[in-house]
C-alpha cells in the first residue's frame, strides 16, 4: 500500500474528531518551526471547519466495537497502519510548505492499549528528536494505557487530550462497551495535575458526540461544567452525531444536528467567557435550548425586568450580559467610559452589535427606541423571527426539529 | 508658517514613499505646528487648487528609536500597522494620531471617540486580521535548490510582517516570499532577511523539486478527504476563506 492511499484511509477515519485548535502553547524549543500562541488556521474545508493540523490515525485497525464509530471493529472496512517515518515525512513536508501548523495524532487501538501507546510515543519521538520539529503536536491518549506512557507523550507534545465521548456513563455502555469512563477520567486527571510548561503547555481538551444518545442538553452542559471544573480543560468540543453505521441503539438521523451543536457552543462559550453558569441557561424545566434563539438572548428575554442597562455604569459583568456586547466589546467600553461618556455611536465603533444591543441598552439615559417596545414579544418578533426566516432560507438543517 | 485654519488650507505634503521619511516629515510638521490639508506619496497627481509642498526634512535614521521613546511601543506599532494599510488617508490618520498624543498621551489609544483613534485602531485590526490570514493561506512550493517559495496577493502591505514570522518558524531554511501586488520580494538567506524590489532580483525559469507535484496532490487529497459530506457548508467556508485567498491556495485548483 503506497504513502497516498494510507494517507485517504487514515485521514478520512480520523476526520470525525472536532478538535483542530492549534493555539495556547507556549514551548519554545525546537529547530524547525514553532507554535503561534493565537493559533493559526490554514485552510477550511468544504464543511467549513478549520483546516490547522494534519489530523490522522497512526491506524484505523481497533480491536474495540464501539456502534457509532467508522473504525470499530465489527466494519469492513480498508484497514491501513502508518510507519513512524512515513508520518514524520509527510508532517515535516506539509509543515516546511506551510498547509499546516502541526500533526494530530489519534489512533485505533491495535493489539492493546500499551502497544499503541508505544507506536504513538515512538512516532512522536522521532518527529522531535531526529527531525527537531518544534511544531503543534496535539496526541490522544489511549485509555488504558500505563502512567509512564502518559509521562512519556505529555512530555513530547503540546496537548494530550482524551474524549468523553459520551455525556453519561449509562450510554457509553450501551454504544461503547469496551470503553470505561474511569479510564478516561484517570488520563484527564494525570494531565491536570502535571501540566506545566514542560508538559502538554496547550493543556487538554476533550469531545462530546451530541445527538447519538439520549441526553438533553442540560446534561450535555452540566457535564461540561463538571469537566472544566474538574480537569482544568481548556475546551470541550461538541461534535453532531454522524450517522456512519446502523445499529440498534443508535438513533436514525437524516441529517447531523447542527444547530443544536453550534447552541452548545454557544453556551460553552457563556460558561468560559461570560460568567454564566449552566443552572442559569437551563433548569429541569426547559433541559434543552431553543433552537431558534441563541442562549445568551433567551436568558436576557427571560430576565427583562433587570434591563435595559446603562453602558455608561453598569458592572463587566452585568455588560457581560447584554446581548450584542462580547467580551472584547465589553472591555474597551469598561476602558473608555472613564474618558468620555459613550453614546450609541461609540458604542457601534467599539464593535457592539447595536442591532441586539438597542433593546436591552440606555446610553446616558436614553433609550434607542420608545420605551414601551421593551417587551420580550415584541424583541423577539423583530430579532428572532427574522434570523429564522433567513436561517430556514439557507439550509434545511432546521427542519429536524420542526 | 502657522497656520490657524487648518480646513482652508490647499498645501499638500510630500513624503518619499517609506515609513522613515513619513515619520520624518510628520515630525516636522509636528515640530512646526503646521496642519497639511493631505500627506501623499511622490507620485501624486495634485488637483487644480492642491498646492504641493517639499520640505526639507532631516533624514535620521535613528528616527524610529526616538519616535519609539515619545510615544511609546504600542502607538508605534499602531501606527505601523496603519501604514502598512492601502487606505487612502492613512497619512493623515497617523499624523493626527500623534498630534493627539501629546494632549492624551497614554490614555489616547482609548480615546475611540476621537476620529483619528477609531480610525487607527479600525485600521491596524484591519492589517493584523490581513496578515494573520496569510500566515495560514501562504503556500510554499519547494524548488530545485531546496529554497522554498511563495507568491501572495494581500492588499495591505504586509510581506515584512509575514517575513517576520516565517523567520522564526522557518530559520533554517532558504525562502523568498512574492508580494504580486507590489512586486516586492522578502528573501531570508543563510538565516539572513533581505526585502527587494522587481529590479534587483532575477526569478525566471525556477523549477520545483521533483518531490513537490507529490506533496502537492497529497494535500489536495487530505484537504478533500478531511471534510465532512454530511455537514457540506459553502457559506460558512466563504466567510473564514473568502475567493480572493484562493488564487495561491494548492487545495482550491479544482474548485477556483
Amino acid at each position: 500500500m503506497d504513502i497516498m492511499e494510507k494517507l485517504t484511509i487514515l485521514a478520512d477515519s480520523a476526520k470525525y474528531d472536532a478538535s483542530c485548535s492549534s493555539s495556547g502553547s507556549t514551548r519554545t524549543n525546537g529547530k524547525f518551526g514553532n507554535t503561534a500562541y493565537s493559533g493559526i488556521c490554514h485552510s477550511f474545508s468544504s464543511d467549513g471547519r478549520c483546516i490547522s493540523l494534519l489530523k490522522i490515525l497512526l491506524t484505523n485497525i481497533c480491536i474495540f466495537d464501539c456502534k457509532y464509530c467508522i473504525n470499530r471493529n465489527s466494519n469492513n472496512v480498508k484497514r491501513a497502519i502508518f510507519t513512524p517515518e512515513e508520518i514524520c515525512q509527510i508532517t515535516i513536508n506539509f509543515y516546511k510548505r506551510n498547509y499546516i501548523e502541526g500533526l494530530f495524532l489519534s489512533s485505533g487501538i491495535i493489539k492493546s492499549p500499551d502497544y499503541t501507546m508505544e507506536l504513538m510515543i515512538k512516532t512522536i519521538e522521532l518527529l522531535r528528536h531526529k527531525y527537531h520539529f518544534g511544531g503543534y503536536i496535539h496526541a490522544k491518549a489511549i485509555p488504558g494505557c500505563s502512567e509512564y506512557q502518559l509521562k512519556k507523550l505529555g512530555s513530547l507534545v503540546d496537548r494530550l487530550s482524551a474524549n468523553i465521548e459520551l455525556p453519561s456513563n449509562e450510554s457509553l455502555k450501551l454504544l461503547a462497551p469496551n470503553k470505561e469512563e474511569s479510564k478516561v477520567s484517570k488520563i484527564m486527571n494525570y494531565v491536570k495535575v502535571n501540566q506545566n510548561k514542560n508538559f502538554t503547555p496547550a493543556g487538554q481538551s476533550t469531545q462530546m458526540i451530541i445527538g447519538a444518545s439520549l441526553e438533553t442538553d442540560l446534561d450535555i452542559m452540566n457535564k461540561s461544567e463538571n469537566s472544566y471544573h474538574d480537569y482544568k480543560l481548556k475546551r470541550v468540543f461538541y461534535s453532531a452525531y454522524i450517522p456512519v453505521n446502523q445499529d440498534k441503539n443508535l438513533p436514525i438521523l437524516k441529517m447531523p444536528p447542527l444547530k443544536r451543536e453550534n447552541r452548545l457552543y454557544q453556551a460553552d462559550w457563556l460558561l468560559r467567557f461570560y460568567n454564566f453558569k449552566v443552572s442559569d441557561l437551563l433548569d429541569k424545566n426547559h433541559p434543552n435550548f431553543n433552537v431558534l434563539v441563541d442562549p445568551k438572548c433567551s436568558w436576557a428575554l427571560n430576565h427583562l425586568n433587570e434591563f435595559p442597562k446603562e453602558v455608561n455604569s453598569c458592572t463587566y459583568n452585568e455588560l457581560l450580559k447584554i446581548p450584542g456586547i462580547g467580551v472584547t466589546s465589553a472591555k474597551r467600553i469598561i476602558t473608555s467610559r472613564k474618558f468620555f461618556k459613550l453614546n450609541f455611536n461609540d458604542l457601534k465603533k467599539m464593535g457592539v452589535v447595536l442591532k441586539r444591543a438597542q433593546y436591552f441598552i440606555t446610553c446616558n439615559g436614553k433609550y434607542n427606541l420608545n420605551a414601551t417596545l421593551l417587551s420580550s414579544s415584541f424583541i423577539e418578533k423583530n430579532l428572532f423571527l427574522d434570523d429564522a426566516e433567513k436561517e430556514i432560507g439557507y439550509g434545511k438543517q432546521l427542519s429536524l426539529f420542526n | 508658517m502657522e497656520n490657524n485654519y487648518p480646513y482652508l488650507t490647499n498645501q499638500v505634503y510630500i513624503y518619499d514613499n517609506d515609513f522613515i521619511s513619513l515619520l520624518s516629515l510628520i515630525k516636522t510638521l509636528l515640530k512646526n505646528k503646521i496642519r497639511p490639508y493631505k500627506i501623499e506619496g511622490k507620485e501624486y497627481n495634485p488637483s487644480l487648487f492642491e498646492n504641493i509642498i517639499n520640505i526639507k526634512v532631516e533624514n535620521n535614521s535613528n528616527i524610529l528609536r526616538e519616535l519609539k521613546n515619545i510615544f511609546g511601543k504600542e502607538n508605534m506599532q499602531i501606527i505601523y500597522y496603519v501604514y502598512s494599510s492601502c487606505e487612502n488617508n492613512k497619512e493623515l490618520v497617523i499624523y493626527y494620531y500623534l498630534l493627539n498624543y501629546f494632549k492624551f498621551k497614554d490614555n489616547l489609544i482609548r480615546m475611540r471617540n476621537l476620529r483619528c483613534v477609531s480610525e487607527a485602531l479600525r485600521i491596524k485590526e484591519k492589517v493584523a486580521r490581513e496578515a494573520h490570514k496569510f500566515k495560514g493561506f501562504l503556500r510554499f512550493k519547494e524548488l530545485k535548490s531546496e529554497s522554498l517559495y511563495a507568491e501572495i496577493n494581500p492588499d495591505n502591505d504586509i510581506l515584512f510582517i509575514l517575513a517576520k514570522h516565517f523567520q522564526k518558524r522557518l530559520k533554517e531554511f532558504n525562502w523568498v516570499i512574492k508580494d504580486v501586488n507590489r512586486k516586492t520580494y522578502a528573501i531570508y538567506f543563510s538565516q539572513k532577511l533581505y526585502f527587494a524590489n522587481e529590479e534587483k532580483i532575477n526569478l525566471k525559469n525556477v523549477e520545483f523539486s521533483k518531490e513537490e507535484e507529490s506533496y502537492e496532490d497529497m494535500w489536495k487529497e487530505f484537504y478533500n478527504i478531511i471534510g465532512i459530506t454530511l455537514r457540506k457548508n459553502d457559506r460558512c467556508r466563504m466567510n473564514f476563506m473568502p475567493k480572493k485567498y484562493w488564487q495561491y491556495l494548492i487545495e482550491m485548483e479544482d474548485e477556483r
